[in-house]
């Protein structure tokens, strides 16, 4: 088989950063038949070092902030960060709320940004390829 | 008004016995801490009944958990969050930690007793915690559960700001309990404010937290079947569960129903054709209850469920378990029946229970909701046709204290609420359905073999977001 085939496949590792779980039920919803995302070769993997992008949700919660680090330092390069929903782009609900940081996102440098409270899993999949497209760019 | 508040002085010298007295017929709802000032709080037909108990200055709060478990954890948060000194207290860890003080885990030794640590973050998409488990052999001894990965010193900020311009902000705590959430909020605004809301929307705000419910227990349906390593019947949970969520977006302006309910009344445009929406939620119900009645009398599914993580009655009430995790064990706590609210007046309701208190009982329980919950809907939208529902009334909020208690999907929601001068937040306290559950989780995996950790854990299926907030 040709390199091609599994371009655009994905290993995707997820980080809750004190999200309120409202994007984890929509990440959760691509698993459904309506979105199916393993068919586009995309699986959520049980390890930093199996993934080829990181999702990440919430403003970024004290407690996670090491944890998160150390993930994205294990994960293996090239890795994409992605921000999936406002809290972790930075301009949610909880951004800058209590002791909760900035947004996930920003705090990580993520590339790719998904808007929505929560996003719909259609511009989660969305994200998810433009994440793919980056990922294609860096590894050749 | 339905589902009353009052409140009695209770000096702290006579408040164990005065506990003892309120539960007889009440379901415990805990305490919580302002300044100085310790509300303990139970939930009987006759509503909320507060026990007010103030400190004095340098007076320790004698901990009540040696006799009700159930309070530990909410002495843990009095202790971490306004510093009052607890005594006596089978566990002095913080609840809440902050990044360089992760408390340390509580493990089992002897001979041949291993710990296994997992966590904060894990191999799906699930919430941040640490679980510590104790092993000797392939059977847990003891699970040790840290949360707190989420927490984000939310009550604290909220104080100050305007009592009504926080709605959005309550609606998004959980996204799991989201509308039960916001209507406990909006039930407590509006009990203060005196304000009466007309028959159509609380028939909506019914509907609205019936379709919240099927759509969470389909998830959990769905995640049991996960844990039970039956992948068929993940994605059908799925795929109805999905179904719903469209139907949310278009009966209610949001896939999760956030901001649906709003102190005052329901968003405009919610249910704009009642009619149309309950012959969608009739096919969706035939092919929900074809899925869940299958899944659940499948034998090898049996086989992996029936057994596995079992609460004993005596258990949840110690823990002051609620939802359909304590339903399962045969415990009476569904708010709808205990202490009626809104619509709920209305319509008779008879609460589902199981008594083997196992997976699967968590599971039928869930089961029967369901179809309970599609025949309210049924009713609520047969009531509002032709009604119109008005717009969100007005409210000025007057100062004052009280506590509302709804029943979300996972079990009892309460908010407590004191509103200073100008509408502003004097405090605001949530207590969800998973901070009462998540002790028997873990109890409820001793002497359970080590993989079906999943498995229990997602036949609670507890939120995270909602304890840590
Ligand atoms: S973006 Fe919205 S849904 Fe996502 S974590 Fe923030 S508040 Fe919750």
């Amino acid at each position: 088989m040709s390199q091609k085939s599994f371009a655009r496949s994905l290993g995707i590792r997820h980080l809750v950063c004190g999200s309120c779980n409202g994007c984890e039920l929509e990440m959760n919803a691509l698993a459904a038949p309506q979105y199916d995302i393993s068919q586009e070769g995309w699986n959520i993997v049980a390890s930093p070092r199996h993934a080829d992008l990181l999702t990440v949700t919430g403003p970024m919660s004290e407690a996670m902030r090491l944890a998160a680090r150390r993930t994205l330092d294990a994960t293996a390069e090239p890795v994409v960060v992605v921000a999936v929903g406002d809290c972790a782009s930075g301009e949610g609900t909880w951004c800058g709320a209590g002791s909760a940081g900035a947004g996930a996102g920003q705090e990580l440098q993520a590339s790719v940004v998904v808007r929505g409270c929560p996003p719909s899993p259609d511009a989660i999949r969305e994200g998810l390829r433009a994440a793919a497209t980056l990922l294609d760019g860096r590894n050749s | 008004m339905d589902n009353l508040y009052r409140e009695r002085q209770v000096a702290q010298a006579d408040l164990a016995a005065a506990l003892d007295d309120a539960l007889y017929d009440a379901l415990p709802l805990g305490c919580y801490a302002t300044d100085r000032t310790v509300r303990t709080l139970s939930l009987s037909r006759a509503g909320v009944l507060a026990m007010v108990t103030p400190l004095q200055p340098g007076e320790a709060w004698e901990s009540l958990a040696s006799r009700y478990p159930l309070f530990a954890n909410h002495e843990r948060e009095m202790q971490a969050m306004q510093g009052i000194d607890v005594r006596s207290s089978p566990d002095r860890r913080p609840l809440y930690f902050r990044a360089d003080a992760i408390p340390e885990a509580v493990v089992a030794e002897g001979r041949g007793v291993s710990a296994v640590v997992v966590g904060p973050v894990h191999a799906g998409i699930i919430e941040p915690g640490r679980f510590t488990i104790s092993t000797g052999g392939e059977s847990v001894v003891h699970i040790d559960a840290q949360l707190s990965y989420s927490h984000r010193a939310l009550e604290p900020w909220f104080e100050g700001q305007s009592v009504l311009a926080l709605a959005p902000q309550v609606a998004r705590v959980c996204g799991n309990c989201s509308v039960a959430r916001s209507w406990a909020y909006a039930r407590a605004i509006e009990a203060l404010a005196g304000a009466e809301l007309d028959a159509g929307t609380e028939y909506a705000r019914l509907a609205l937290a019936e379709m919240e419910r099927i759509h969470i227990h389909l998830f959990d349906l769905g995640s049991i079947a996960a844990g039970a390593g039956y992948g068929k019947g993940t994605t059908a949970a799925l795929e109805l569960r999905e179904r719903i969520n469209q139907l949310n977006r278009v009966v209610g302006g949001h896939r999760l129903l956030f901001d649906s309910i709003v102190p005052g009344g329901i968003r405009p445009g919610t249910f704009a054709d009642p009619g149309s929406t309950r012959a969608i939620l009739r096919t969706i119900r035939d092919d929900a209850m074809r899925f869940v009645d299958a899944f659940l009398a499948k034998r090898s599914v049996l086989r992996r469920l029936e057994g596995a993580g079992i609460v004993e009655p005596a258990m949840a009430r110690r823990f002051g378990a609620v939802g359909p995790s304590a339903r399962a064990s045969g415990i009476a706590c569904d708010v709808r029946a205990l202490a009626p609210y809104g619509a709920y007046r209305e319509f008779s309701f008879t609460e589902e229970r199981a008594s083997a208190g196992d997976v699967f009982a968590r599971g039928e329980v869930r089961r029967r909701e369901i179809e309970r919950s599609f025949d309210l809907l049924e009713r609520a939208l047969r009531a509002m046709e032709g009604v119109a529902l008005p717009v969100p009334t007005e409210l000025s909020v007057p100062e004052g204290t009280i506590a509302t208690v709804v029943e979300g999907a996972r079990g009892a929601e309460s908010i407590s609420l004191s509103v200073a001068a100008e509408g502003r937040v004097g405090r605001l306290h949530i207590i969800s359905a998973a901070y009462r559950n998540w002790p028997l989780v873990t109890r409820a995996m001793e002497g359970n073999i080590v993989p079906d950790f999943p498995l229990v854990n997602k036949s609670f299926n507890l939120c995270y977001s909602c304890v840590d907030r």
